[in-house]
C-alpha cells in the first residue's frame, strides 16, 4: 500500500470525527488532528483504535502518544504494516 | 521501572515535601472551610472512614481513586470523606494527588501555588499529547511509589448529572495497565442537593459517599486495552450511581 493510499484512508476515518469540515479541504501531512481538524481529544483514541482495524495493526500507547498531525498517523501507519 | 526523567523526579519530590510539611496548615485550612464556612456533611463519615482506614492498613499496593466528577471540588471533598483531616498528615502518601485542569486555575499565582502545595499535577485537557502523557508519566511514577492518585475517568465533569460515557479518559486504563499491583478505588460521590453539575456543591449539602475497589480485566492488548478498562471503570461507577438512586 502507497502512502497516499493511506494518507487517503486515514482521511476518511478522521473525516466523522472533524468538527472542522473546512479544515478538510486543506488537509495535509502537517495538520494537527486536534487543534487544526479540531477533533475531541478522546475521540483521537477511536481514531486511531479504526486504524487498528482497518490497517489490520496493533498500536501500543506510546505510538498513540506520538500523533499529532495527519503526517504521523499515516507515517505510524506505515511504519506497523511494512 | 519508572520512564520519568530525573529531573522530572525531583521536581515532583520537592513538590510531595513541600506540600508535606505546609500539610497541617492547608490541610486543616480546606476541611475547615468545607465543614464550617460551607457547612457540607459526609453520611456516615465515622464509618466510611473506618472501612477505608482498614483497607488502607490491609494492603499497601499502589491505589488510582477513580471519582464520579459533578463538582469543581469533587477531589477535594473525596478525600475528605474518606481520610478525614489528621489522618492524612499522618499518611501523608495516602493524600491523593490530583489532575486539574490547568485553566481552571492558572490565572493567578496564589492559585498556581495552592495547587502545587495541594499535591496537583496541571494537565490542559485537548492539549498536546506529549504534555497529557508527561502528566501520566507522572501519575505512574508517584503510584509506583506508593503515593495514590485520585482521577475522574469521565473526563470532565458530566454534563448530565449522571456518570456519562462519551469522553473517558482513556488514560485511567493506561495507568492501571502499566503500574504493577495498581488497584483501581471506585468511589462515588453525591450531595443530596445536587441535580447536575455545578462549580460547587450547595451550601448545607449532606455527601453520599461510597467506595469498592475493582480489577478490570481485558483479554486486549495495547491502546484497546488501555480503553477497555477505562470503560469498565466508568461503567462500575454507572453501576454504583445504579445502587445510590435504588436506595434513595
Amino acid at each position: 500500500m502507497t502512502r497516499e493510499e493511506i494518507f487517503k484512508k486515514v482521511i476518511e476515518i478522521v473525516r466523522p470525527y472533524v468538527k472542522s469540515q473546512e479544515a478538510l479541504d486543506s488537509v495535509n501531512d502537517d495538520t494537527n488532528i486536534l487543534e487544526d481538524l479540531k477533533v475531541n481529544s478522546a475521540r483521537l483514541v477511536d481514531i486511531i483504535l479504526n486504524f487498528e482495524d482497518e490497517f489490520d495493526i496493533e498500536v501500543e500507547d506510546e505510538d498513540a502518544d506520538a500523533v499529532n498531525t495527519v503526517g504521523d498517523a499515516v507515517n505510524l501507519i506505515q511504519q506497523k504494516i511494512t | 521501572m519508572s520512564g520519568l526523567s530525573f529531573k522530572a523526579r525531583i521536581a515532583l519530590a520537592i513538590q510531595r515535601e513541600a506540600g508535606r510539611v505546609s500539610s497541617v496548615l492547608w490541610i486543616t485550612s480546606i476541611v475547615f472551610a468545607m465543614r464550617f464556612l460551607m457547612r457540607y456533611r459526609v453520611k456516615n463519615a465515622s464509618i466510611l472512614r473506618k472501612r477505608f482506614r482498614a483497607m488502607m492498613r490491609d494492603n499497601d499496593k499502589p491505589l488510582l481513586i477513580c471519582a464520579n466528577h459533578l463538582t469543581m471540588i469533587d477531589s477535594a471533598v473525596v478525600a475528605w470523606a474518606l481520610g478525614g483531616s489528621w489522618w492524612y498528615i499522618f499518611h501523608y502518601s495516602r493524600m491523593p494527588w490530583n489532575l486539574p485542569e490547568y485553566t481552571n486555575y492558572a490565572s493567578l499565582w496564589p492559585s498556581r501555588i495552592g495547587a502545587w502545595l495541594t499535591k496537583c499535577i496541571p494537565v490542559r485537557r485537548g492539549g498536546k499529547r506529549q504534555d497529557v502523557y508527561g502528566a501520566i508519566d507522572r501519575v505512574q511514577h508517584l503510584l509506583s511509589r506508593g503515593e495514590t492518585t485520585l482521577v475522574f475517568p469521565e473526563s470532565g465533569r458530566s454534563r448530565t448529572g449522571r456518570v456519562q460515557f462519551d469522553s473517558i479518559a482513556h488514560g485511567v486504563g493506561r495507568i492501571l495497565n502499566s503500574v504493577r499491583d495498581c488497584r483501581a478505588l471506585c468511589v462515588y460521590v453525591r450531595g443530596d442537593r445536587q441535580k447536575t453539575w455545578s462549580t460547587l456543591p450547595a451550601r448545607g449539602d449532606s455527601f453520599y459517599v461510597d467506595f469498592e475497589i475493582f480489577k478490570p480485566e481485558s483479554e486486549h492488548s495495547g491502546l484497546r486495552r488501555s480503553k477497555d478498562l477505562a470503560e469498565q471503570i466508568v461503567a462500575h461507577l454507572a453501576h454504583m450511581e445504579q445502587k445510590y438512586f435504588a436506595r434513595r
